[in-house]
């Protein structure tokens, strides 16, 4: 599997590189999952990696923020990133909000997004006064009614909102998120998707994984492909 | 009445140390999906090493605790860094029932080899903290060292509650035991707070052990007794829940005093079991037997 990196705008942004991602590899076992993957994502960029399904997309994003070993190189902001480390990632402001939303069920809402500052406090009370953990409230009103309410009893989109609002109460300056419409249906996707580029316009680079590039490309300037069989390409993931 | 009243007095205390293990086995298992077999193991080495060192090799008293409450927490930290880290956190990552079990039932086996050839296999007892007769209040009767069995049983029981309820560590805590992946993803070392847990766990074990063994003796076999009631109690609350736990345990300890003061002494035990298993098979959902079974 391959990956193209493809300005979507003539005006590219000529901000400094957030992220910088060079000849990335990740395996599982004995299978390659992705392979030599090279790319660089600017601040203030919304970059898409698209694909189709079991292409890597979503492997690039677990090696990259240190869910999983990798090989190959990771700099946030410059600064080479620790592998397999998550919360070094995080406090070096790259925040994964992950497949399937890898909530905690049994906690409360509230809890669930105030745990998202845990990455830069272990003070509950310093948290809940933060202004990460306020804007993450503030960007999903309709959490309002449900922050007392399991995590695990919500509904599929509001699940998702809470996955984004715990992203955000880590205060990232990269915000990856992956696939966050999977099994949504339209009109809630489409919340999702505005309150992404909120999220975008407020400042934060976006990093989006979706199968359909359609979707994806409303909000984002660039977009690193991730296909089959395309060779010499700057990035290449195998299944 | 004073007959119900001191059955009940001293089925709380009984109650509360099955509690307090109960609470052990379940807040570990969140964290680790590992059944600890051998909390009740720890509790026997508080009871029996504060005994040898302080009778035998003649230290003072709260020398001979705290050197053995240090012991405790030394060698649950050493096999959490060498045989659990292997098993978790090895290249080849174990799961499924045979780690949920196998490691502590062996440390269990472990513990009381080392405890019988240091201990012997006669019945001793750490010396009484708070010596004198039992305290009455009318025709109620109340143990000294229950009364410091409940009062730690308060104590420790009250700050992990305020800990979970009111700390974003205990939250942390919380959510490595629902979602480890989701935890590391804010960041959450899970692998510390199993650790933590498991040192913790053992060292407030072997705390109730010193408290407790003025009461009833310890052997070097009785960790694997306080072990399976703790378990019992655990399981009540699908090994998941302390403060399902923590009632289960309170629950069974005062059954278990009704049961042997009116029903029989003799047989007390046996009705006791029956009767747990007939609520689980009545109730296994209500009860959290199922979510103990799928996880």
């Amino acid at each position: 599997m391959t990956a193209a990196e493809t300005p979507e705008t003539e005006n590219a942004p000529s901000a400094g590189v957030a992220l910088a991602v060079r000849n990335l590899s990740v395996s599982y076992g004995n299978v390659v999952a992705v392979h030599d993957a090279t790319f660089t994502v600017a601040e203030g960029d919304a970059c898409a990696i698209v694909g189709p399904n079991g292409n890597g997309k979503s492997s690039i994003l677990m090696g990259v923020t240190g869910m999983i070993r990798r090989r190959g190189a990771v700099e946030i902001f410059g600064a080479q990133a620790r592998n397999g480390d998550v919360r070094w990632a995080a406090r070096h402001g790259l925040t994964l909000v992950p497949e399937r939303r890898q909530l905690y069920p049994d906690l409360s809402t509230a809890d669930n997004i105030l745990l998202g500052c845990y990455t830069w406090t272990r003070s509950i009370g310093k948290a809940r006064r933060s202004g990460p953990f306020d804007r993450a409230i503030e960007l999903f009103p309709e959490l309002n009614l449900h922050l007392k309410q399991l995590a695990g009893t919500l509904s599929g989109g509001q699940q998702q909102m809470v996955a984004i609002a715990r992203g955000l109460a880590a205060d990232p300056k990269i915000l990856a998120v992956d696939e966050p419409c999977l099994g949504l249906a339209e009109a809630v996707a489409k919340r999702v998707y505005d309150a992404l580029a909120k999220i975008h316009q407020q400042g934060t680079t976006l990093i989006v994984v979706e199968e359909a590039p359609k979707r994806a490309l409303t909000l984002c300037n660039r977009r690193v492909e991730v296909r089959n069989g395309v060779a010499g390409d700057s990035v290449a993931g195998a299944a | 009445m004073m007959k119900f009243g001191n059955l009940l007095i001293a089925g709380i205390t009984t109650g509360a140390i099955y509690a307090m293990f109960a609470v052990c086995v379940s807040v570990w298992y969140r964290v680790s999906n590992i059944l600890n077999l051998a909390v009740g193991d720890f509790a026997m080495i508080g009871a029996l090493g504060v005994d040898n060192l302080y009778r035998v090799k003649g230290l003072p008293l709260p020398v001979a605790i705290v050197c053995t409450l240090l012991v405790v927490a030394a060698f649950a930290y050493v096999y959490d860094q060498v045989v659990l880290r292997i098993a978790q956190d090895g290249p080849q990552r174990m799961d499924g029932i045979v780690v949920t079990f196998f490691f502590t039932f062996a440390l269990s086996f472990f513990i009381d080899g080392v405890a019988k050839m240091l201990f012997g296999t006669d019945v001793h007892a750490a010396p009484a903290l708070w010596n004198g007769a039992s305290l009455s209040l009318g025709s109620l009767h109340f143990e000294r060292a229950g009364l410091l069995v409940l009062a730690c049983a308060v104590i420790i029981g009250g700050a992990f509650w305020v800990y979970i309820r009111f700390t974003l560590g205990g939250k942390a805590l919380e959510a490595s035991g629902e979602n480890s992946v989701g935890a590391r993803i804010v960041g959450i070392d899970t692998r510390r707070y199993r650790r933590l847990i498991f040192v913790g766990t053992a060292v407030i074990a072997a705390v109730f052990g010193i408290v407790e063994s003025p009461l009833t003796g310890f052997t070097y076999l009785s960790g694997a007794t306080i072990s399976l009631t703790g378990f019992l109690a655990a399981a009540y609350g699908g090994f998941r829940k302390p403060g399902r736990a923590l009632l289960a345990g309170l629950f069974i300890g005062v059954l278990e005093a009704m049961l042997g003061g009116y029903v029989s002494a003799e047989y007390g035990d046996t009705v006791l079991y029956a009767i747990l298993a007939a609520l689980v098979l009545a109730w296994p959902r209500q009860l959290g037997f199922e979510s103990a079974v799928s996880g």
